[in-house]
């Protein structure tokens, strides 16, 4: 179901931690919400979830509107970052739970219960106690507790984030397959983008309670809306010079290169995403700087070099070779410059 | 490295261990006598009290004697007059009543006081504790000073009540909170029971219950409570919020997330509380002795009844002595394992 949050604010005291928050999801639609540790974004899924009372503003699932309802009227389900599974109950009771406290009669219990059992692959499992279980099974059956009922929509707190990086991998794919198989509206919080990117119909990043921009993960990545938007998507992350702008050519201490704006702003912001860059001879690129430092990733080099006082990275071949302190040149093309104005920090042209 | 061929010299042999999570001889060797002294010490009172038991006024008197069958004989006389002649299965049955109703009913009404002041946050208005302190006081003043008919008293005062809370208390910010509340609870404990003690008789006679069970449960149901909230609110505050918030997301009421999630998990720590209560009540003695006489009479007073005019009779409460320990010993066995785990663990760890 469609879940709407209509200008919400919250604050905790004197603290205003959400600062007038709209957004819509979609019915059965992946929204990732993307945000540093202090961003808002778990608060605002708790209060989505009942947990957590709003200052202002209205909640709404469906056509409800939910901003006065309890959390178990809500009809949503939410998988903890700590899973939250309950360690006095076997798996079975814990998937059972939810239709345990609805009443459900015993034989549609037992027959959901392996339904969705057999769905996460944990059918050998159900007579086991949490305790007993690894972190990725944990995992599974705190999904399944989720699945069972059918919620109007998923809640999930950064529920990869206690397993190690190679089960994180595989789950993260195993979730993005389940949702589309259900398609359950699913608001998922997370800092880590690549989870927003790979899991993501669309990704709102939030900072400090506000929301930066509301796009799908191809738009955000290609077109980010601000300066914050611009250094948190991607890694390595955009290189950002700042400079001046003159009928689209941009001046820095470094050198100048053309643009595909046309507009003039005296303090604006450059930004190149470091896959765009190429390293040249000194005098070949758009800019002239020195290698800091190189870092073999494998299949390519991540080269930092010195440019008029700042630094960016460049991804490279990974048969670069240059010595530190080497006279470069960095080159790329017009259209891979995105312009900000560096005061207000919203994207120009 | 070899067993017996130490290369050290024999003090550091005897001095320091050979791994750091052992004992060196020496030290262990007089830990263990300090702990044998002891143990000799907490036990032969027991012992004595058993063998007491068997002996008859004689042999007490003229003893002491240590050994059955060997300093005396012993005889089962104490013993056949006490439970087959004396009515003591009557107090027996008074004590097992009263302490278990008494402790359930404290372990219930404490553990949810406590999950609630944990869980929930209060703000009562010190005002509106002050203006119904102030009006209870009236209420009694103008009940028995001024023959006010009690009906007409308690409307009044809560009709004044209402008035209160809807002006000016509004107007004072000063809150009492949860610690407050939880310290208010145990500062009951801080007064001596002997101040208490005339006031609730004059109580319970005019509820003309004294010497009734009922007066004894509930007494020690209110005494005891203060301890149960203290006890059990650390345990409840162990268990993580998350456990309760999803169990309200998939569809719990408070009162379910209670029974179902966090009562469970509290369980070796409600043990705990429970045994620890159990004994207060079981040999609470002070209460007794004021509330009760023939027909609700406890074991504790019926074995201080035991020193008579004729002076102590040392035999027969040898014999009341053994057979009120012998249950609590039994309990506490049965219920070993989770004290252990209640008292030093923490009550969740799953």
């Amino acid at each position: 179901m469609r879940v709407r949050l209509a200008n919400i604010h919250k604050s905790f005291g004197h603290v205003e931690v959400v600062k007038g928050l709209d957004l819509e999801v979609e019915d059965g639609e992946f929204l990732v919400v993307l945000g540093a540790s202090g961003s808002g974004k778990t608060t605002v899924l708790r209060m989505i979830a009942g947990l957590e009372s709003v200052t202002s503003g209205r909640v709404l699932i469906g056509d409800r509107d939910v901003t006065d309802v309890l959390p178990k009227y809500r009809d949503v389900a939410m998988v903890f970052q700590s899973y939250a599974l309950y360690p006095h109950m076997t798996v079975f009771a814990n998937i059972a739970y939810p239709l345990v406290v609805r009443k459900r009669p015993k034989a549609e219990i037992q027959a959901s219960v392996s339904d969705v059992a057999r769905q996460v692959q944990l059918e050998p499992l159900l007579d086991r106690y949490p305790r007993q279980l690894s972190g990725g099974q944990r995992q599974r059956v705190a999904l399944a507790r989720a699945m069972i009922r059918r919620p109007a929509a998923f809640l999930m707190d950064e529920p990869l984030s206690n397993l190690d990086a190679k089960l994180r991998g595989y789950m993260r794919a195993e979730l993005k397959h389940m949702q589309h198989e259900l398609g359950i509206t699913t608001i998922y919080v997370t800092h880590d983008q690549t989870e927003a990117m790979t899991l993501a119909h669309r990704v709102a990043l939030l900072e400090k309670g506000v929301l930066q921009q509301l796009d799908t993960p191809t738009n955000m990545y290609n077109s980010p809306a601000n300066l914050f938007v611009a250094g948190f998507i991607g890694s390595p992350p955009m290189n950002l010079l700042d400079g001046a702008l003159v009928d689209g050519r941009f001046s820095t201490t470094a050198g100048s290169f053309a643009t595909p704006s046309h507009a003039s702003h005296t303090t604006a912001v450059a930004g190149v995403r470091p896959e765009d860059c190429r390293v040249t001879e000194v005098g070949r690129g758009n800019i002239v700087g020195e290698v800091y430092t190189t870092e073999l990733m494998g299949d390519h080099t991540l080269v930092t070099c010195q440019v008029g006082g700042t630094t960016m990275i460049v991804k490279a071949e990974k048969t670069f070779n240059r010595r530190n302190g080497e006279a470069i040149g960095v080159d790329f093309a017009d259209v891979a410059v995105h312009l900000f104005d560096k005061a207000c920090g919203q994207r120009i042209g | 490295m070899t067993r017996g061929t130490d290369p050290r010299p024999l003090m550091r042999r005897l001095f320091e261990p050979r791994r750091l999570d052992t004992m060196a001889p020496a030290p262990r060797i007089f830990t263990y006598a300090v702990l044998g002294l002891w143990t000799l010490i907490v036990l032969f009172p027991i012992y004595w009290v058993l063998v007491t038991s068997f002996k008859i006024e004689l042999q007490v008197d003229s003893g002491p004697y240590y050994l059955p069958f060997v300093d005396f004989q012993p005889t089962l006389d104490a013993w056949t007059f006490m439970l087959l002649q004396n009515n003591t299965l009557g107090p027996y049955l008074n004590s097992i009543v009263v302490a278990l109703a008494s402790t359930f009913l404290a372990l219930l009404i404490g553990s949810l006081a406590a999950y609630a002041l944990v869980r929930i946050r209060f703000q009562v208005k010190l005002a509106a504790v002050l203006t119904f302190i102030v009006l209870v006081i009236g209420v009694i003043v103008a009940v028995g000073a001024l023959d006010v008919p009690w009906p007409a008293a308690l409307v009044a005062a809560i009709v004044l009540l209402l008035l209160a809370l809807n002006t000016y208390v509004r107007r004072f910010n000063a809150a009492v909170g949860n610690n407050d509340i939880e310290f208010w609870m145990i500062s009951n404990r801080i007064m001596p029971p002997i101040v208490a003690v005339l006031p609730i008789y004059v109580m319970f006679q005019h509820l003309k219950l004294l010497d009734t069970q009922i007066a004894l449960i509930s007494t020690y149901t209110g005494v005891n409570l203060p301890i149960v909230v203290w006890l059990t609110r650390d345990f409840f505050a162990g268990i993580p919020l998350d456990l309760e918030e999803s169990a309200e997301i998939d569809g719990a009421s408070k009162f379910r997330v209670f029974f179902t999630i966090a009562l469970p998990l509290v369980r070796s720590g409600l043990a705990a509380t429970f045994l620890l209560v159990l004994i207060l009540t079981w040999n609470e003695f002070l209460l007794a002795l004021f509330l009760s006489n023939a027909n609700a009479q406890t074991m504790p007073v019926l074995v201080a009844a035991q020193n008579t005019t004729r002076g102590p009779q040392w035999w027969y409460m040898s014999v009341l002595i053994v057979i009120m320990i012998a249950p609590v010993i039994a309990i506490a066995g049965l219920l070993q394992k989770h004290i252990a785990r209640g008292l030093l663990v923490g009550a969740v760890k799953g």
